[in-house]
């Protein structure tokens, strides 16, 4: 049943199941009225257990004694990345009855001793201690005694040869990811009797042809990854359907005679390069591949592209194509929903050739490349188009048709695009007279500025956004009472103005204060309520360019604040107090912070 | 606010059949609870049974045992329907107080009754 989310809004349509969960999850006191009901904690139904033990970790509630009163209900638990956890909490979990799937990754007080605990556990068949460093090959010998074990994650551990190689008693395993541990050749040979194996991962390991010649004993195999080893040869594999090839010289996937095409769905080599790249593609099953991920390959032509009729997703960013190449990209375009062009040699031309072509786009970037204004008239003719990225663009909101001519505006073509959704036009020319038609975009929820010409009437214009939720409105010539004047619209929940240095804290407080219910990010805000545990804040406030930063720090210099005044935030917090700050984050982004769908972030 | 306490009638099968739109939901220990259709309707598993056509007896009867379910919880759960009623409509909010010592229970009773 979907009767317990992780999460919870806390609005109306919240159910009486999670609002339990959240009532029995509220402090130590609550806990402590029911933790004593043992015969209810005994019949408490897996998923309810689990949402429950879930809400505990997340609100830092838990503790060895009180993981204790789960051991007849839990089945699964994701304890991923909370540093308390130790021997002590894993000695009570080994005890668990029922226990499935046990997440500890980047657990870094997980040792080879408290992984002792686990030993014979009889139902376990999902164990994750990736990246828990202090796992060696001492720990492993503990390990390999559950039998049961299905699915084990063993990234970026202290495993050598000698304890990849007791693995192979676990012969139940179906997904095993060994990635990032300096395995060689030897040791993948010893691996071979897992032949129920459907998803390897052995990125950056020593693994070279011959070792990769011993993959074709997993018949199964569906998902593997060999980034960054020195594989350049795959044997045939029959089921492969997800394949990471990046940073490899990649000379076939399709090793021997034979004749069978390999069935991949996704298909990931950024940065890699490629022997004979028409032969390496003519191997895979022309309808079958729907993610292609080339980012960073230096690619001349895209004849390869010619059976790949399904793709979906396809990602050429850094790969210095040019417009030349872009026929290629509008021959599949009918089903293709995500286009990156990021960071590529082509220019407004290639929007005009793509134009027409890619009915189902859905998130197109351009960013970082040569594009101008006689782009977005084409743009406009790709129907579907929710997210756009435009930034770092030579766009500036207008075209001449010559030099001293008439100004067009550019900008309001895009207002046909009904489902645009997010739109990036951070780091463009643009100024404030071309802002207005951005306002009558009508499904528009997501835009993001950022130009040394905007002010602020720029901000004025976007009142009238009637479903603007998020505005990043960054590095702006914003003025105090240019804050103080905007009308925010009425769905505005988050306003960053990180970067906008002629404000003044007292202004952002201000405005806070008038509108409560929306998230402000400024460096000076941040300043001034240490205790509000913001989310994002923090990070931002190291990626402004030092120069700006300077120039904050001289504004402020003169004001009241400047007895407060920090730039840099580790030098306000004790240690603990960081740690407190980093567990209420992660609070904050589980219980409201505001969540944009994937498919709604800034295109990376 | 629509008065959530739900009567707790006895000897009352007659009348019941007659006010359509209500329904008994029993508890463990034989308590009757009388709610509006409606209200019960919030219940997911009580919605199923109320609307499949002819498939449950409960469906014929309107009246659903829960012998799982005591008496104290299964009146947390009536109050629950009507105070679900009232403010899913509206922009109006308020919390729906649950007292720590029964969040277990309230919990697997919610959670059987998909609501």
């Amino acid at each position: 049943m979907a009767a317990v989310s992780g999460s919870s809004d806390g609005g109306s349509e919240t159910r009486l199941v999670d609002r339990c969960i959240d009532a029995a999850a509220r402090g130590p006191a609550t806990v402590d009225a029911w933790r004593r009901q043992r015969r209810s904690l005994e019949r408490l139904p897996g998923q309810l257990a689990d949402a429950l033990l879930q809400r505990l970790a997340a609100r830092r509630l838990l503790s060895p004694s009180l993981l204790e009163v789960f051991r007849h209900s839990v089945e699964e638990i994701d304890l991923s990345g909370n540093i308390a956890v130790d021997a002590e909490w894993l000695a009570y979990l080994g005890s668990f009855r029922y226990l499935r799937v046990l997440k500890l990754a980047d657990c870094k007080n997980v040792n080879n001793s408290a992984v002792w605990a686990l030993s014979g556990m009889s139902t376990l068949k999902e164990l994750v201690l990736s990246r828990c460093s202090r796992i060696s090959d001492a720990g492993i010998k503990h390990i390999v005694s559950i039998d049961s074990l299905e699915k084990l994650h063993l990234s970026e551990t202290g495993l050598t040869d000698n304890g990849v190689t007791l693995i192979s008693a676990l012969q139940n395993l179906d997904l095993l990811d060994l990635g990032g541990i300096h395995m060689t050749d030897k040791t993948l040979r010893s691996l071979q009797v897992l032949t129920r194996l459907e998803h390897l991962d052995i990125w950056g390991s020593e693994i070279t042809n011959e070792g990769a010649s011993v993959l074709k004993a997993f018949t199964r195999l569906s998902f593997l990854n060999v980034s960054w080893t020195h594989v350049t040869r795959l044997p045939p594999l029959p089921n492969l359907q997800h394949l990471n090839m990046s940073n490899c010289t990649i000379h076939s996937i399709r090793d021997g005679d034979s004749e069978v095409n390999v069935p991949l769905e996704k298909f990931t080599v950024c940065a890699a390069s490629f022997g004979n790249i028409f032969e390496v593609f003519s191997s895979i099953q022309g309808s079958s591949l729907l993610y292609l991920d080339m980012s960073g390959c230096s690619l001349s032509n895209l004849h390869i592209f010619e059976k790949m009729k399904h793709i979906e997703h396809l990602d050429l960013s850094f790969s210095r194509i040019t417009d030349a190449a872009i026929q290629h990209v509008a021959n599949i375009g009918m089903n293709l929903r995500h286009l990156s062009l990021k960071n590529t040699g082509i220019t407004s031309q290639a929007p005009c050739i793509l134009a027409g072509t890619v009915p189902n786009l859905s998130s197109l970037s351009l960013a970082y490349t040569e594009i101008d204004d006689s782009a977005l008239a084409y743009i406009s003719m790709m129907p579907s188009l929710r997210v756009i990225d435009l930034s770092h663009t030579s766009i500036k909101g207008f075209t001449c048709v010559e030099v001293n001519s008439e100004k067009i505006p550019s900008m309001p073509p895009l207002e046909h695009l009904m489902y645009l959704e997010s739109l990036n036009l951070e780091d463009t020319a643009l100024s404030d007279e071309v802002i207005p038609p951005l306002a009558s975009f009508r499904a528009i929820k997501y835009l993001y500025l950022k130009s040394d010409f905007l002010s602020d009437p720029a901000l004025h214009a976007l009142s009238s956004a009637s479903n603007l939720t998020h505005l990043g409105f960054c590095g702006n010539i914003l003025s105090d009472s240019g804050l103080l004047q905007f009308v925010p619209p009425a769905k505005l929940r988050v306003l960053d103005l990180s970067g906008c240095w002629i404000l003044t804290g007292d202004a952002v407080s201000t405005f806070c204060k008038h509108h409560p219910v929306i998230e402000v990010t400024h460096e000076l805000w941040q300043e001034l309520q240490p205790n509000s545990g913001g989310t994002s804040q923090v990070h931002k406030s190291r990626q402004l360019p030092k120069a700006k930063t300077e120039a904050v720090n001289r504004q402020a210099g003169p004001s009241r604040l400047s007895g407060i005044f920090f730039v840099d935030e580790r030098i306000k917090y004790s240690r603990e107090e960081l740690m407190e700050l980093q567990h209420l984050t992660e609070l904050n982004s589980v219980m409201h912070g505001v969540h944009l769908p994937p498919e709604l972030w800034r295109m990376g | 606010m629509a008065a959530p306490a739900p009567a707790q009638h006895r000897e009352a099968e007659e009348e019941a059949e007659e006010m359509a739109g209500v329904v008994k939901l029993i508890s463990a220990e034989g308590f009757e609870f009388f709610v509006d259709k409606k209200a019960a309707m919030v219940s997911n598993t009580l919605r199923n049974m109320l609307t499949s056509p002819g498939g449950f007896a409960e469906t014929r009867e309107g009246e659903v045992r829960f012998p799982e379910i005591s008496t104290a919880i299964l009146e947390k759960i009536c109050q629950y329907f009507y105070w679900s009623l009232h403010y899913s409509s509206g922009k109006e909010t308020a919390e729906f107080p649950i007292e720590p010592e029964i969040t277990l229970e309230l919990m697997m009773a919610a959670n059987y009754l998909d609501t």
